[in-house]
């Protein structure tokens, strides 16, 4: 089941619980600060080096783990997995650019690590300590839908305790939180929709967040 | 119910097909060469493993041209509704490299991986559900999990895990940035090992319930384990602590200790950490020395197919009762003696093969084989 989804765009992020106590607020500037690393609530040693994207679902997965209490039980062994229709191009791209206009013979490594469709999990998993497998997933029909389906059977598999599931581009992050058990059909229903990119999903849920 | 390897090949710097692999590492010669296509780049190495022969059209990628050679040898017999999971790192990423060096951006959107996803389907005809499975250089050992969990769950009666990853000069610069090249050819557990050489591969294996088997197998999974470091993006863990509980999760789901395991199918980068790492949890793991061999000093290091390279070789290893060398070792690191071997090693009956790929993000992969099943 999804219990939590939490989602972190420039303007404002919260997380939905179903039955339980959601809420969103104003987002605050992605740059390093006191507040961010608060909502974070980790010590983060490179958080400046980080992508946008990497910023975003760091900061989606803070707020879903916040939602979730599973850091009180001993030791649960938490995964990662991710999809995008873009996989890593943005970060690609941006890597390749830099080394062929510094000379075409050394990068950067600090763009190279970001090459990887699971990089920002990499991250994800240092600054949370999550130990879980870390995985992309996509699904070539419906990769929302995929990806939530698959997190879910790590779990029942017993690969994981619990699953964070990060949906991102560019311009937002959400991240739902998974266990074992049974989805609510009104989340069911707003990952199947045609338009799920995660802007649309965080405006989706901030409404949603709203009304409750 | 039995997860076995039904159908495979593969294709690496020793040429097409397992036949050439296995002889490959058993003739002890590398397939490790110098190369002149990045002479002007000024790299750390000259040195690679790249699959001989193969044709590349115009406008095609490295990758796709493994595989439509590989592909069409065995696959075009299946089920077209056959799920299909995809394992790379990077793809079709010299799209990347045309868009930028060329001025067309309009190339790079297709190095997204469900474009290479698309054109495999396309390649074999296949119209059922297809995923893009990625987890660093343990994406194909993870795609073979998820293929047998799916199996397992009963989803599907076979799964077809497709892997590549070729040379390129986006990968090449990136991790000669890292300073993780080697000037010679790699020489995975040995004590004076320097770093890694890349090569590239393409390989597919047909995953099966062995209640649905249609040929012989050579080997079957009975268990597996995914962890995360979360220690550091590139190194690994010294502490080996994610790759010692995927090894403990893998055999406890196949219901066997550690102990029992005959040999192990390396992930071997040849990189000083990581080596080191790796020995640190086979001998956490497993008191007393077996043999263990790595493929990177003979087709160098694969990426994302490494891990399903490994497994075929290992399920070789087991029908022909031989653990093959580590190619290029010399002399074994200290924590590698009685590990690692330059010449191959006899193996018992009944033997226990334990497979291990770590990558960037601190991700490992461990899966157990044992030996296969008749149809």
């Amino acid at each position: 089941m999804i219990r939590a989804i939490a989602w972190f765009c420039a303007d404002h992020h919260g997380v939905f619980v179903p039955g339980g106590r959601s809420w969103q607020k104003p987002s605050p500037a992605l740059s390093p600060s006191a507040e961010i690393l608060a909502l974070i609530g980790r010590p983060v040693n490179y958080y400046a080096r980080m992508t946008i994207e990497s910023r975003f679902c760091l900061c989606a997965a803070s707020v879903a783990l916040g939602a979730t209490g599973w850091r009180e039980s001993a030791n649960p062994e938490i995964g990662l997995a991710c999809a995008g229709s873009d996989g890593c191009l943005a970060a690609n791209q941006e890597y390749f650019r830099d080394y062929v206009a510094c000379g075409r013979a050394l990068g950067r490594g600090n763009l190279f690590i970001y090459t990887l469709p699971t990089s920002v999990l990499g991250e994800v998993a240092i600054v949370l300590s999550l130990t879980g497998p870390s995985l992309f997933i996509h699904d070539d029909v419906r990769p929302l839908p995929a990806l939530a389906r698959h997190a879910q059977q790590l779990v029942a598999d017993g690969e994981a305790d619990g699953m964070l599931a990060l949906w991102s581009d560019s311009q937002a992050a959400l991240c739902m939180t998974v266990e074992a058990g049974d989805d609510d059909k009104a989340i069911s229903a707003l990952l199947s929709k045609p338009d799920s990119s995660p802007s649309r999903l965080a405006r989706d849920f901030q409404l949603m967040v709203q009304q409750v | 119910m039995n997860i076995v390897i039904a159908q495979s090949d593969v294709a690496t710097a020793y040429g097409w097909g397992l036949d050439a692999l296995w002889n490959g590492l058993l003739s002890g010669k590398t397939a490790i060469r110098p190369t002149e296509r990045f002479a002007e780049r000024g790299f750390l190495s000259n040195q690679v493993a790249m699959i001989p022969g193969l044709e590349v059209e115009k406008g095609e990628s490295r990758a796709m041209a493994m595989l439509r050679r590989l592909l069409p040898r065995g696959v075009g017999k299946i089920d077209p509704s056959t799920p299909l999971i995809l394992a790379t790192t990077v793809g079709e990423i010299e799209y990347i490299e045309r868009a930028i060096l060329n001025g067309r951006p309009d190339l790079a959107a297709d190095a997204r991986p469900q474009v290479l996803l698309r054109r495999v389907k396309r390649l074999l005809g296949l119209n059922g559900p297809g995923l893009v499975y990625s987890s660093a250089c343990a994406s194909s050992a993870a795609a073979v999990t998820r293929a047998a969990s799916m199996i397992r769950r009963g989803e599907a009666k076979k799964v077809l895990v497709v892997t590549c990853d070729a040379v390129s000069e986006f990968v090449y610069s990136g991790f000669s940035t890292l300073l993780s090249l080697c000037e010679e050819p790699a020489r995975p557990f040995d004590a004076q090992r320097s770093g890694l050489t890349l090569g590239e591969a393409a390989a597919w294996a047909l995953l099966s319930s062995d209640d649905a088997l249609d040929s012989n197998s050579a080997a079957s999974i009975l268990g597996w384990g995914n962890t995360t470091d979360a220690v550091h993006m590139t190194a690994p863990d010294r502490n080996a602590v994610g790759l010692s509980r995927a090894i403990a999760k893998a055999c406890a789901m196949a219901g066997r200790s550690a102990g029992e395991v005959s040999f192990i199918a390396a992930h071997g980068t040849a990189t000083r950490y990581s080596d080191a790492m790796e020995l640190l949890a086979f001998s956490g793991a497993i008191t007393e020395p077996k043999p263990i061999f790595s493929l990177k000093g003979g087709v160098g290091h694969t990426l994302a197919a490494t891990g399903l390279v490994q497994l075929l070789v290992a399920g070789r290893a087991m029908s022909h009762g031989l653990v093959p060398a580590t190619v290029g070792l010399l002399t074994p690191d200290p924590s590698a003696v009685e590990w690692a071997h330059d010449a191959p090693v006899p193996l018992g009956r009944a033997p226990l093969a334990l497979s291990t790929n770590s990558g960037f993000g601190g991700v490992n992969t461990a899966i157990l084989l044992g030996g296969g099943a008749q149809s």
